[in-house]
């Protein structure tokens, strides 16, 4: 799954619905496979439009845990249409295309922060089902 | 008329498209200027109940529903043979492109949105199991039970509304403010009667019926709900 899937994916345990720590789930760098497929072309505007709705502050953790320090901490402002971007804006938009859009998780482990629960990523489907005591 | 994907799955193992699935997609494109007007180019997050073949969410990929900007399909089915249909429908009908203009498809094994992020889904699309039938059948313990997957795919316990009815209280948590759901019923499911209870519960739910259709001995309808 692409990491940009990251940032909807949360704890399917009902009873973690009331705590803050449900999402984003936590994920195994060390387990994780990641693959980037370069031959995803760059689409500003999705990138634009994608940037507004994602949780910023889950992003950068999940991309930390995956191995990468280097986001900001706060999101890149950016004009609300592709034409206004500058150069810089576009290296910021690319480099968060590779991250989220061309990167996914193949293989790997995400847990969730309140119930401990651990979830697996196989052939790059996540499952987020539950075994039957928990469901 | 917009094209209908190529389907060629094992139908042993996930459903086969059939008149509801049509339905769907004749009420999507129905609707397809009303979402393109909603959702105005804007990014749009996309979740199919329970894909099966992967039919709706290939059909919704190839014709842009609901916005030209690309957005994220998600798909999400508790069956593994319905996920790798997905993958496969979508990739026979050439929706899984790399000029990043056609959206992204990711499919995800889960039980209906218990693990989706509240409120986030733009468009929302369920051809639910609405046969009823005595119980839910239980959730096999290996991929192998085929079978079992099956009727999982098409019984909905009493009224045949065990799973919709799940589905429709969750909505609320999660639709974003602008969401759309399309779900599909039949009339053993009482549609007429439940969407009535709905609007006089919380008026500010805007419900309508996109279409109907006498299917062999059914009458499948596919409603649109939404906040006004």
């Amino acid at each position: 799954m692409k990491v940009l899937t990251t940032n909807f994916l949360k704890c399917s345990v009902k009873a973690c619905d009331v705590s803050n720590d449900n999402f984003p789930l936590q994920y195994e760098g060390a387990k994780c496979q990641l693959v980037q497929n370069e031959n995803i072309e760059f689409n500003p505007e999705f990138m634009l439009n994608i940037l507004e709705r994602v949780e910023w502050d889950a992003v950068v953790r999940v991309v930390s845990e995956l191995g990468n320090a280097g986001l900001p901490t706060t999101k890149p402002e950016l004009p609300a249409d592709a034409d206004q971007l500058s150069e810089e804006d576009i290296i910021i938009l690319r480099d968060l295309h590779t991250l989220l859009i061309q990167t996914s998780i193949t293989e790997g482990e995400m847990k969730c922060r309140n119930c401990g629960h651990i979830y697996f990523i196989k052939n790059s489907i996540p499952n987020l089902l539950l075994p039957p005591h928990l469901a | 008329m917009l094209p209908t994907p190529y389907v060629k799955c094992d139908y042993e193992k996930v459903y086969e498209p059939a008149e509801d699935s049509f339905l769907l997609l004749d009420s999507l494109e129905k609707d397809l200027q009303f979402l393109q007007t909603r959702f105005d180019g804007n990014l749009a997050i996309v979740c199919e109940l329970g894909p099966g073949s992967g039919i709706v969410t290939t059909f919704m990929m190839q014709n842009n529903i609901p916005s030209h900007n690309g957005a994220l399909y998600l798909a999400l089915d508790i069956n593994p043979w319905a996920l790798e249909g997905t993958l496969q429908t979508a990739t026979l009908n050439n929706c899984i492109k790399e000029n990043g203009h056609s959206g992204y498809l990711e499919p995800v094994q889960s039980d209906l949105t218990t693990g989706l992020r509240d409120k986030q889904v733009d468009l929302l699309v369920f051809n639910p199991p609405y046969v009823p039938a005595e119980e839910v059948p239980e959730i096999p313990d290996t991929k192998e039970n085929i079978d079992q997957w099956l009727d999982l795919a098409l019984l909905g316990g009493v009224d045949g509304m065990e799973i919709t009815g799940k589905v429709l209280d969750s909505l609320e948590t999660v639709l974003s403010p602008k969401g759309v759901a399309y779900i599909l019923f039949c009339a053993r499911n009482k549609p007429e009667q439940l969407v009535q209870k709905i609007m006089q519960e919380d008026p500010s739910w805007d419900i309508e019926l996109i279409e109907h259709r006498k299917a062999g001995w059914e009458v499948l309808s596919v409603y649109r709900f939404m906040h006004k």
